[in-house]
């Protein structure tokens, strides 16, 4: 009885923190769907109104995803995988069964962000063109 | 044990029907709220992750933090009214108290910014 009292107080406080794909969005939610933390990148913001809201959403339903999916893991582990089979015969599937990738999104995510500008690399100079000119097919 | 068991999921399997056809009727469960300004727009599931969450141009100008903090509050207000909306579905239905044992409390009858049907 102790045990499932501990039980239910760890997955009262259960949370998952999940990083969108592209690497712009980080949501911390319950397996309820309740948003704990969100950091957003400045990267996204520069990809406009509608790419934020699409990542979000995103985002935290993945964080939920994996929330829920800690949650039977937590459970299997101390009540046994037979009990954690029939709660999934009543609950349904736990998203590790009903999604291919329970933090991974079933749709294509957002637009990836532009990669960030980096300075190229100098140029080495190669003043050397004679390996080049003594090939004559090259020159046709 | 699994007499338990069975018996549990018949009783869900019992309460889902009935559910599900009082939905079929009344529609998608929902509930939704928005920043005053119109900034983020939130379209909430009960006891799930936001179905939508929509943010104005003008948003973008809070910034990252101010706009992260404004969809956290306006989200936590959606999933309250959908839970809210969800108690006043199904309170003839499904016995208030089990809804709230499941974790999905009612809130304040009150609200100002309208369910989606």
């Amino acid at each position: 009885m102790r045990a499932t009292e501990q039980l239910q107080r760890e997955l009262a406080a259960l949370t998952a923190t999940v990083e969108h794909p592209n690497g712009t969005c980080m949501v911390t939610a319950s397996p309820k769907g309740e948003i704990k933390a969100l950091h957003l990148h400045p990267s996204l913001l520069k990809q406009g109104a509608q790419a934020v809201g699409q990542v979000v959403t995103e985002t935290v339903q993945l964080a939920t995803n994996s929330a829920v999916q800690i949650s039977f893991n937590k459970m299997a582990l101390a009540l046994g995988d037979g009990m954690a089979i029939d709660v999934e015969s009543i609950a349904g599937d736990s998203p590790f069964r009903s999604t291919w990738n329970p933090v991974v999104a079933p749709k294509p995510p957002a637009e990836q962000a532009p990669p960030e500008r980096r300075q190229r690399a100098p140029r080495v100079e190669d003043t050397d063109d004679d390996a080049f000119f003594e090939n004559p097919s090259w020159l046709r | 044990m699994d007499d338990d068991v069975q018996r549990a999921a018949r009783k869900v399997r019992d309460v889902e029907q009935a559910v599900s056809e009082h939905v079929t009727r009344s529609g998608p469960i929902t509930g939704r709220a928005s920043s005053p300004d119109g900034a983020v727009t939130v379209v909430a599931t009960p006891g799930g992750p936001p179905q939508q969450i929509a943010v104005s141009p003008a948003a973008l100008r809070m910034g990252p933090h101010g706009l992260a903090a404004e969809i956290m509050r306006i989200a936590d207000k959606a999933q309250r009214n959908a839970n809210t909306r969800l108690h006043q579905t199904l309170d003839r239905v499904v016995d208030p108290r089990e809804l709230t044992a499941l974790g999905v409390e009612r809130g304040p009858d009150e609200d100002e910014l309208g369910w989606q049907r």
